[in-house]
């Protein structure tokens, strides 16, 4: 099978497209539902993307490659862990589109290598995240962070990098 | 060749109870799915997926092949029209999971289907609609449209 991995997550939020743009780019707002992570992805095509850890150790770097505010915005991935470091960078891409008083949230997390290890992480990662994102724009309360073991592992050994 | 499946993982500020519920009460199911999921919800039963405009239409229809409230319900799917061929009959599993102190994991995986037809497009747009549509009918009581 030739097929790469890819991932594809569509959920629906009862929001505007400004204020889901806003809550994937403003470290502010993703503190709040991204289990403690502080992400920065708001700026034009090629300045950073950073998401941090909650004790502001850097957990995946990359670069915004489109910014289409507020319909499209697209990264690249690279985790700082260091047990895929190795790994090339893999892109994320996320859609935004009006759909009768909803915002449709489309993500496609893509161009990994066969056999990735952040693939599955991503896989099991993202639906907890954007779960989290809908319950705290439709009702004013993220969820529970929803960490594997190999997560929780990966985040303290971030937070305790010098 | 194995046929494709569709697996679509969401968390829910509620309780494994009431997602079971929402999923097999037409009383609910009619609120954000527009259509009453009717059956007695015991393995071997019909169940039928029912218009709400009073003409109980079934756009769906299909049998409970596994039951164990409120964690696992594994259900066949089919068109009324192509139900009888078991080729074009496939099946939907929920599994429902506590998660955290408030809330439930819930997975729905769709299996069995025909690469490429109708159905595994229909599914793959509507399971991320209705799940969505539930998630906030739990924890805001408000149904999103459809």
């Amino acid at each position: 099978m030739n097929d790469k991995p890819k991932f594809v997550y569509v959920v629906y939020i009862a929001s505007t497209p400004e204020k889901v743009w806003q809550a994937l780019t403003d470290a502010d707002m993703t503190e709040q539902y991204w289990f403690g992570f502080r992400v920065s992805a708001g700026g034009k095509v090629g300045s950073p993307f950073t998401a941090k850890s909650p004790g502001g150790k850097d957990f995946d770097k990359g670069v915004v490659l489109e910014s289409d505010p507020p319909r499209r915005l697209s990264y690249s991935w690279h985790p700082q862990y260091d047990d895929v470091r190795h790994e090339r960078p893999s892109r994320v891409t996320f859609d935004l589109a009006p759909f009768k008083d909803q915002v449709r949230l489309t993500i496609v997390h893509d161009d990994f290598d066969h056999g990735s290890k952040v693939f599955a992480s991503i896989s099991r990662g993202w639906p907890a995240v954007l779960s989290s994102l809908k319950s705290f724009l439709e009702t004013g309360r993220a969820l529970e962070p929803s960490w594997s073991d190999e997560d929780r592992k990966r985040v303290a050994d971030a937070e305790a990098r010098a | 060749m194995s046929k494709p499946s569709f697996v679509y993982v969401t968390y829910i500020r509620s309780t494994p109870a009431s997602v079971w519920r929402a999923l097999t009460d037409p009383e609910v199911t009619r609120h954000y799915w527009n259509h009453r999921n009717v059956s007695d919800w015991t393995v071997g039963a019909a169940w039928d997926h029912q218009r709400c405009d009073g003409s109980q239409i079934s756009d769906i229809t299909g049998t409970i092949v596994e039951s164990v409230p409120p964690k696992h319900l594994v259900i066949t799917w089919a068109l009324p029209s192509e139900a009888a061929d078991p080729q074009k009959v496939s099946r939907v599993t929920f599994d429902i999971e506590p998660h955290k102190e408030d809330s439930v994991r819930l997975t729905v995986t769709h299996d069995h289907l025909q690469p490429g037809s109708a159905m595994e497009r229909g599914i793959t747009q509507g399971w991320p609609l209705v799940l969505s549509a539930l998630k906030s009918w739990l924890e805001t009581s408000r149904a999103l449209p459809l």
